[in-house]
């Protein structure tokens, strides 16, 4: 903390001076990360630049013609349905999936704490769906959720459960839930093995103490587990959080964001507005608006990370 | 000491690893369906309902997906982006890494701080942006503007993935060596390195499965069929009215085979890689 970085500015002529000292001293270790630094900010930092710059104007995929339309675009944008559909939409979609991987990570986390015979083995397992292309496992979800050869319907079907076969995918009041399932099989296993770890690091005296008091499994989990799990619990789901926000494979893949929209969140729309409809000033406008919101969580996620005073 | 709630019965035991069965069985489901629809005959793939169990198993697919599909293509291609992605990667990462482990300096704390918002800010936002870097450099269509992404997004991981394990190994091992005479490079190379290999291991595998796995960046820079990866020449099946399902999920089960020998061999790495930016010890 408390470090400054006004060297490069022109102070006074001791100041400049120990500065040179200083870079001539050090020259070898920024020589080091220089290369990092200049990477992320060519092809980060630069095209943040670019895509501010863009949602200024109005610039068609197809023609390098750009014209300079100021803040039209977010106008179009706020005073649009869609956009209010597109955050209600995302805020659903973030929701329900973050909480459904929660949920089952830390039921996994759980059953896997103990002493458990080949806990390798399961955890491998359980961890698989998280390491393939999320395009394919969204091509598998889309073939077990097919509306006449799928594997759902046909079980459905011999369970009495349905009594005709439902396309979910194509029905615009259940499809986002047909992704849903898609993405918290993909993101579950994130949180599992955090859990896990993060169960693993608990003090095994506090359980035994607690057992000597004769707690229950469920004050044990409410009164230890938990409270000892917090911080970790937090910044799992803060990840998952933005990761779910950001989501595009997969959604991409199953539906494209149809039918009639309703699956689409607004990462989704940006890439539609900037490719299949080749608005790029808007689909920046779009992406801007998205950049704000992560920075919000970029915030959360570094006051968190950064507490504590800990050395970096 | 107590003995209590430490050896569970049997019951629980049975409890435990029943819930266990069950939850694994629901994750390998749909790769159940997967693969079992490989082993269908065409015309039981476009029968319904969907037989559970294939009544007449057959590997034909799995004969014929070689010339009917460009998967050999896809993988190759897939590997090549991975390849090139960790190379880039790596060799930004160690030396940063290694620097900031061993050295203070003036921004330091600012350096890693912003190398640790990068991994926060997703590709998808910032895809329109370097649509237009990458077409205004003549990048589009090449296999750089995949990869150059993919680096970039990764090194947040390696850099802080290497940089935490740098500062475990000991000074006092190079300095001897130092004194020895011997260079930056030379100590970096052939003391610190081996010493670092679980950490290596798990940044080399991360930045693969990235890689890999990633269909924006194909996606939106590749426009040539020659130069898919697997989830793009997947993606690439998908008919808006007809899906050969029968070869999708084939080309499928060939696209993420090394993926799961990778698993298989480095499971332990991978695990410390995912858990290392969220449980603090």
């Amino acid at each position: 903390m408390g470090l400054t970085e006004d060297y490069s500015e022109r102070g006074p002529d001791t100041r400049s001076g120990q500065a040179i000292a200083y870079l001539q001293e050090n020259y070898r270790t920024y020589a080091l990360i220089a290369p990092v630094a200049l990477f992320l900010l060519a092809v980060v930092g630069y095209p943040i630049l670019q895509t501010f710059r863009l949602s200024l104007y109005e610039a068609p995929a197809s023609s390098s013609i750009k014209t300079f339309v100021g803040l039209q675009n977010y106008a179009q944008i706020f005073t649009s349905d869609i956009f209010y559909q597109l955050l209600w939409q995302t805020g659903r979609w973030i929701v329900v999936a973050v909480a459904l991987k929660t949920i089952l990570g830390l039921l996994i986390a759980l059953h896997l704490k103990g002493n458990i015979k080949g806990r390798k083995f399961f955890r491998t397992a359980f961890l698989i769906p998280w390491g393939i292309p999320y395009a394919i496992s969204a091509v598998v979800f889309r073939w077990i959720e097919h509306p006449q050869y799928g594997y759902l319907n046909s079980i459905l079907l011999k369970l009495g459960l349905i009594h005709e076969r439902i396309g979910i995918l194509g029905s615009p009041d259940i499809a986002w839930l047909g992704v849903v399932v898609a993405d918290v099989w993909i993101g579950m296993p994130f949180m599992a093995i955090i859990f896990l770890a993060g169960l693993q690091s608990i003090p095994e005296q506090l359980y035994e103490a607690a057992a000597v008091d004769g707690a229950e499994k469920w004050s044990q989990f409410r009164y230890i587990t938990l409270p000892q799990l917090k911080d970790v619990l937090f910044i799992a789901t803060l990840l998952s959080t933005i990761w779910t926000f950001v989501s595009f494979d997969v959604i991409w893949t199953m539906t494209g964001g149809g039918p009639v929209n309703t699956t689409a969140t607004l990462v989704i729309w940006i890439y539609k507005t900037a490719f299949d409809q080749g608005n790029l000033g808007l689909g920046a406008a779009y992406s801007v608006i998205g950049f704000f919101i992560l920075a919000v969580f970029a915030i959360i996620y570094l006051r968190v990370y950064t507490s504590g005073g800990e050395e970096l | 000491m107590t003995m209590a709630g430490h050896e569970p019965s049997t019951l629980r035991r049975v409890r435990i690893y029943g819930v266990l069965i069950g939850l694994l069985g629901l994750v390998m489901l749909p790769f159940y369906t997967m693969f079992a629809s490989t082993l269908k005959p065409q015309s039981e793939i476009f029968s319904s309902p969907a037989t559970l169990i294939p009544a007449d198993p057959t590997i034909g697919a799995y004969l014929s997906v070689w010339t009917q599909t460009d998967v050999l293509i896809w993988v190759g291609n897939s590997f090549l982006i991975s390849l090139g992605t960790v190379a880039i990667a790596l060799v930004l990462a160690i030396p940063a890494a290694y620097a900031c482990a061993r050295n203070d300096f003036v921004g330091k704390r600012a350096f890693l701080l912003a190398v640790l918002v990068v991994q926060m800010f997703a590709p998808v936002v910032l895809i329109v942006g370097m649509f237009d870097v990458f077409v205004a450099l003549n990048l589009y269509n090449s296999y750089l503007a995949v990869i150059i992404p993919a680096a970039a997004f990764t090194l947040p991981f390696n850099v802080w993935m290497l940089y935490g394990y740098f500062k475990t190994i000991p000074i006092e091992l190079e300095e001897s060596a130092r004194i020895d005479g011997a260079s930056m490079l030379q100590i970096l190379t052939k003391i610190i390195l081996p010493l670092t290999k679980p950490a290596l291991v798990a940044s080399v595998t991360y930045t693969f499965l990235y890689a890999w796995n990633r269909l924006l960046f194909v996606l939106t820079f590749l426009t040539e069929e020659s130069k898919y990866n697997v989830p793009r020449g997947v993606f690439s099946m998908v008919g808006a009215l007809q899906t050969d399902w029968r070869m999708m999920l084939t080309a499928s089960v060939i696209g993420i085979i090394p993926l799961l020998i990778l698993f298989a061999v480095l499971e332990e790495y991978i695990v410390s890689g995912m858990t290392a930016g969220a449980v603090k010890d």
